[in-house]
């Protein structure tokens, strides 16, 4: 049988961590975003006048909390596409 | 469209001795972006009234966007001078990155936005932008004075700060990035394998409403970060 040579292991680690850095990475804004989404609903609920304001100002601050889920995803897209 | 993340059509050109590469996707889509807008606005100035008519229906729509994009965009400035000075800096950034978020829906179109070059050079120019006025405001000693803030952990607070100012730009640029490549890399894969429907929906979902949503934080952001080195 032969040996498993250094390119190949290094491909395996490659897809595995690009795979984990993306998995993991999702848990994170999507627990926080869905927490936002709920204070707004609470708060749309209390006070239907407000309702544009307020989902407005839930879209951005969801955007912005998007942000370290892209950074795992431009991790793990570095990961796939650039590592030899 | 996967494979094609690695392709990318490259011209090196000398100047003076030293190569510089221009990524010639990224050059012409933002120039198609570029021209879309400069045009739109040249047609849309011809068909403008005086105030005293009454408005057609395109000067009615143009005055609504840029009324919203003022109380939006404009208001977020802290001082109104600044706000009427920056303001029409701000809503080119805001229209030249919703069009090129938009612009992947044309089949065979790439975002020039999903290119980080794009996107770092218009966070960098936010970030200088901001350097800029926060010291014209504060005087080059306050502005620095700024830095040492607060005093109580002086070297600790002088590193953080300068973390937080380099997290600005770096994250700035990054969430619009990742957000329109994601996106591309998104469709481009489902693409490859269910080419009827389901892209449509992909496109309308990533595309437009991310890019939208994008788009309004970009602009949004560059709003605040501006603002919070003039303030203090």
């Amino acid at each position: 049988m032969q040996g498993i040579t250094g390119p190949e292991i290094i491909a395996a680690t490659k897809y595995l961590a690009a795979a984990l850095a993306m998995g993991l990475g999702a848990m994170g804004p999507a627990i926080g975003e869905g927490f936002a989404a709920g204070k707004a609903l609470e708060g749309m609920a209390r006070q239907p006048e407000m309702r544009t304001d307020l989902l407005m100002s839930m879209l951005i601050g969801q955007a912005v909390t998007e942000s370290t889920g892209i950074y795992s995803l431009v991790v793990a897209l570095i990961l796939l596409f650039v590592v030899g | 469209m996967g494979e094609h993340l690695g392709e990318k059509l490259i011209l090196t050109v000398k100047i003076g001795g030293y190569p510089i590469s221009l990524d010639l996707i990224t050059v012409l889509t933002s120039w198609l972006v570029m021209l879309i807008l400069v045009l739109g606005a040249l047609i849309l100035r011809r068909g403008l009234r005086p105030p005293e008519e009454e408005p057609t229906k395109a000067q009615a729509f143009l005055e609504w966007v840029v009324g919203t994009l003022q109380r939006q965009l404009g208001a977020g400035f802290g001082s109104r001078e600044l706000g009427r000075r920056l303001f029409p800096l701000v809503a080119t950034i805001f229209l030249f990155v919703l069009l090129s978020n938009w612009l992947s829906i044309i089949p065979g179109l790439q975002s020039p936005t999903a290119d980080l070059n794009v996107t770092l050079s218009l966070a960098i120019m936010v970030f200088l932008l901001s350097h800029y006025f926060g010291m014209r405001q504060k005087g080059l000693l306050g502005y620095a004075k700024g830095f040492i803030e607060p005093k109580m952990i002086f070297p600790l607070s002088l590193i953080l700060n300068f973390a937080g100012e380099l997290a600005k730009p770096i994250s700035h640029s990054f969430r619009l990035f990742g957000n329109v490549l994601g996106g591309g890399i998104l469709i481009g894969i489902i693409f490859s394998f269910m080419p009827l429907v389901v892209p449509a929906v992909l496109h309308a979902v990533y595309d437009l409403f991310i890019g939208a949503v994008q788009a309004i934080v970009f602009a949004f952001l560059a709003v605040t970060y501006i603002n919070i080195a003039v303030e203090r």
